[in-house]
């Protein structure tokens, strides 16, 4: 028996005693996991379930492994995005199930992972009447690091998001832009190796969201990324693995290429009359329509190989609907 | 008109579903409980001289009414104002601005929602009072109408001008709470230290007492044979031991000047209303300066002209400490409100320096510890109020040591302010006790604001109960001292240090459960 970490096969006994404390060892201590493995990350969620009320779970029964890279996050309104990040980020507790990072249990010793998280979440907000450079301090305090690097790690971070020449002003006068620049900026405060971005690109323009996703794909060298979003161009383009949610489960779990041959072979686009539209919803799975003169184009989903229209070739986005209104298409 | 009461309605039914709202409820109905002490209490509320009237239905019914006036005029106001703000950090203002409803009538349904919802607690009290006198008052018959006049007649028109007052001030004062308060706090005193002999005085007076604290001073002066009018004492006060005479009160007519004064005190409630609506922001309060030229490039500017490299960050150490954010706490109670406020705090820490030490200790520390209200209020929502909460949830050890941290910085804040008097104490007078019996209220304040804000999870119930405590240290009620301002003494620190040590983990306990639930 051996254990493989980062490359090396690590060889031992099948001695019962040594076995037990050698995995003890191996799960427990974490000086030995920085001395022989610094940079490999696994966070696994097993079996996690949140119950609010009799019968009413934000999430049930959900497990999932993430690896180091960019693990996409698509949803509907209500699917547990939400409820899953904030567990993950130990924010709340799971009513069932472990989540574990790095083999350590979380859900039990949370600052394990409150140490290495970077967290921007959907409602982010800032006390307006300190600046940049306070308010970045501030919550550097609260991550607890310091030193003497930590001002010029919040200088250089404020440069690198424009933010340099306003980082004397009260945030309270900001953009909202600049506001989830400064979102971004405190995810990056205390190197986190784990980070998780819920809804980043609110508030940024197109040009910010090409950048932001580069940085996110820098990031994601060295750390667990998640990134919730509606906007599935976003996640398209930069993750490594998507997983879709719906009614607390999940439906799916693949790189983009798998999700996409899902749903190869059976999207079509048509032209039709304002006036059929409405019926033809009611009958196909439609995922988007656009104005073509009198006429109007509708792309749909369907299983029935059988059409008298155009055959397209799919995306991420028909995959993504298709998984959450299967039962239409 | 149905657009108008809709809007009256949804926001009167939002407020009421609050908790603040429950938690209101709950405290008006164990005050109006005393406003009637039981038979052979040992404290009384209105009394002239040594006399309180029988418990029948007219001194049940007026005294409740003018207490009632009083102290729903000062909860009240507490309770009702902020609501254009709410509507600001809600973003339904910025709906409400983009609709066709004009500022007036934004303005006046605020107020008839104000209004309302101090009704509801009046109907609350007046009920609570009516069953009083059943409890209390076997011997006597039952008049509703010594209920209903003075309700009607002193306690609506007063409530309906609280609650016009609340929102002038919000729209004349903005943004400055503090000045809200301070301002609202100098003329309710100076409203009920205020003595009237004349019509046009009692006519003058919002709360509507003071004609009938007249009329009982009167009356007893009559039964007291004396020449000079005894005087009427409204507010709690312990009996030390003597026992009150009786005497029978059977109500009041009001003269008609009277009753016109309380119509036109609503009256000028609609004209105050008409007055300010030019001021109101309509919520068009973006703050961009657009003269700043650093911030309009910034604006324009975007992210992608930045260019982060990952590797070249700096490294940075861990530094677990509660040091850190102790002084990021302290720096952010210190820029809380405008910064020329600061001038009133260290004229109030002069004030501690030289004034006579009875003063400065009695009237100054309490009332310059109240102008931190608003730093106080909301020590512990202030990162749910800014939506910051999911990044103290999810730092390294929240309780250990951001809650810490804030309850260190607001103890530290209070002890500077009150720091010169409690030199004073030690290097003049030698006091030592007297310099611990202010540092314990220094924690004791902090420690009872964290607790209110947990289990309000708002501002206002803090508020609200530090007022009411200003108010009776400044009045010299010595239940209320937690500074040791009016009885210096061992007995009085161990119960100081008792409350903190009961408030303490139940500060701990709520702020866990906070967290669990947030």
């Amino acid at each position: 028996m051996g254990l493989v970490v980062n490359g090396i096969l690590i060889v031992h006994h099948e001695t019962n005693s040594v076995h037990h404390s050698f995995f003890h060892f191996i799960s427990h201590s974490k000086t030995f996991e920085k001395i022989i493995n610094p940079i490999q990350m696994e966070l696994a969620i097993q079996n996690v379930s949140k119950k609010y009320k009799k019968n009413k779970y934000g999430l049930k029964d959900f497990s999932l492994t993430i690896e180091k890279g960019i693990l996409g996050l698509l949803g509907p309104n209500g699917a547990g995005k939400s409820t899953l990040l904030k567990m993950i980020a130990t924010i709340n507790k799971p009513t069932e199930g472990v989540i574990c990072l790095n083999k350590n249990n979380i859900v039990k010793d949370p600052d394990y992972m409150r140490q290495q998280l970077g967290f921007l979440p959907q409602d982010f907000g800032v006390y307006p009447n300190l600046n940049a450079i306070e308010f970045l301090s501030y919550i550097a305090a609260m991550k607890g690091v310091g030193g003497l690097g930590l001002k010029q790690k919040i200088n250089r971070l404020l440069e690198g998001l424009n933010l340099n020449d306003v980082a004397q002003k009260p945030i309270g006068s900001y953009s909202g832009g600049m506001k989830q620049r400064i979102g971004i900026a405190q995810v990056l405060l205390n190197d986190p190796k784990v980070v998780i971005f819920d809804e980043p690109t609110v508030g940024l323009d197109p040009e910010e969201r090409v950048q932001f996703r580069n940085l996110i794909s820098d990031l994601a060298n060295d750390c667990v990324v998640i990134l919730s979003s509606h906007i599935v161009s976003d996640i398209d383009s930069i993750a490594d693995k998507v997983a879709v949610m719906k009614d607390g489960g999940l439906m799916a779990y693949h790189n983009p290429d798998e999700l996409i041959a899902l749903v190869n072979g059976m999207v079509y686009e048509t032209m039709i009359s304002k006036e059929e539209l409405p019926e033809f919803k009611s009958n196909h799975l439609v995922v988007s329509t656009s104005r073509k003169g009198a006429q109007i184009a509708v792309r749909y989903i369907t299983r029935n190989g059988n059409q008298p229209t155009h055959r397209k070739k799919a995306n991420l986005e028909d995959a993504y609907l298709y998984l959450t209104k299967k039962h239409r298409a | 008109m149905k657009h108008f009461t809709i809007l009256i309605k949804y926001d009167f039914v939002k407020r009421i579903r609050s908790y603040t709202f429950l938690i209101t409820l709950c405290a008006s109905l164990a005050i109006a409980y005393t406003f009637v002490p039981a038979p052979g209490a040992c404290y009384s509320t209105i009394s002239i001289s040594d006399y309180v009237g029988e418990y029948n239905s007219a001194w049940l019914g007026y005294v409740s009414a003018m207490m009632s006036s009083i102290l729903l005029s000062l909860m009240g106001f507490y309770l009702v104002n902020g609501e254009i703000q709410k509507d600001k950090s809600t973003r339904v203002g910025q709906i409400m601005a983009a609709t066709q409803i004009r500022n007036s009538k934004y303005l006046f349904a605020k107020v008839i929602s104000n209004f309302l919802l101090l009704l509801t607690i009046l109907g609350i009290i007046f009920s609570m009072n009516i069953a009083l006198f059943f409890m209390y008052g076997h011997d006597y018959s039952f008049e509703l109408v010594h209920f209903i006049k003075p309700y009607l007649v002193l306690t609506v028109p007063a409530i309906f001008f609280i609650a016009v007052l609340s929102l002038v001030f919000e729209v004349v004062f903005g943004k400055y709470t503090i000045l809200q308060n301070v301002v609202f706090f100098f003329c309710f005193t100076s409203l009920l230290v205020y003595k009237p002999k004349t019509e046009l005085g009692f006519a003058l007076d919002v709360f509507g007492d003071k004609i009938v604290a007249n009329h009982l001073e009167e009356k007893v002066s009559i039964l007291n044979g004396s020449d000079q009018q005894e005087r009427l004492n409204i507010g709690y006060t312990i009996n030390k031991g003597n026992a009150n005479k009786k005497f029978t009160f059977s109500g009041f007519n009001f003269p008609t000047s009277f009753l016109v004064s309380r119509i036109l005190w609503v009256c000028l409630g609609f004209v105050l209303i008409l007055g300010i609506t030019p001021l109101f922001h309509r919520f068009n309060i973006q703050a961009a300066p657009a003269n700043d030229k650093k911030l309009k490039n910034s604006l324009e500017s975007k992210f992608s002209k930045g260019n982060i490299t990952l590797n070249n960050l700096p490294t940075i150490k861990p530094n677990f400490g509660i040091l850190p954010l102790v002084k990021m706490e302290m720096l952010m109670l210190l820029r809380k409100g405008k910064r020329w406020l600061w001038s009133v705090n260290i004229l109030g820490m002069g004030a501690l320096c030289f004034l006579p030490m009875d003063i400065a200790h009695k009237i100054v520390l309490p009332i310059l510890w109240f102008l931190q209200v608003h730093r106080l209020s909301d020590l512990m929502t202030k990162d749910k109020a800014h939506d910051v909460h999911y990044l103290s949830s999810s730092s390294k050890s929240p309780i250990k040591r951001l809650l810490n941290a804030q309850l260190i910085a607001a103890i530290i804040l209070l002890s500077v302010l009150s720091s010169p008097l409690v030199i004073r104490q030690i290097l003049i007078l030698n006091n030592v006790l007297a310099a611990v019996s202010i540092l314990l209220g220094s924690v004791f304040l902090v420690l009872l604001s964290a607790l209110m804000g947990l289990v309000s999870k708002g501002k206002k119930l803090f508020e609200l109960t530090f007022f009411l405590m200003t108010y009776a240290n400044i009045n010299a009620i010595s239940f209320l001292d937690y500074f040791g301002g009016l009885k210096i003494g061992i007995s009085q620190s161990l119960t100081i240090i008792a409350l903190c040590s009961v408030i303490l983990p139940l500060v701990y306990i709520m702020r866990n459960w906070n967290l669990k639930r947030s």
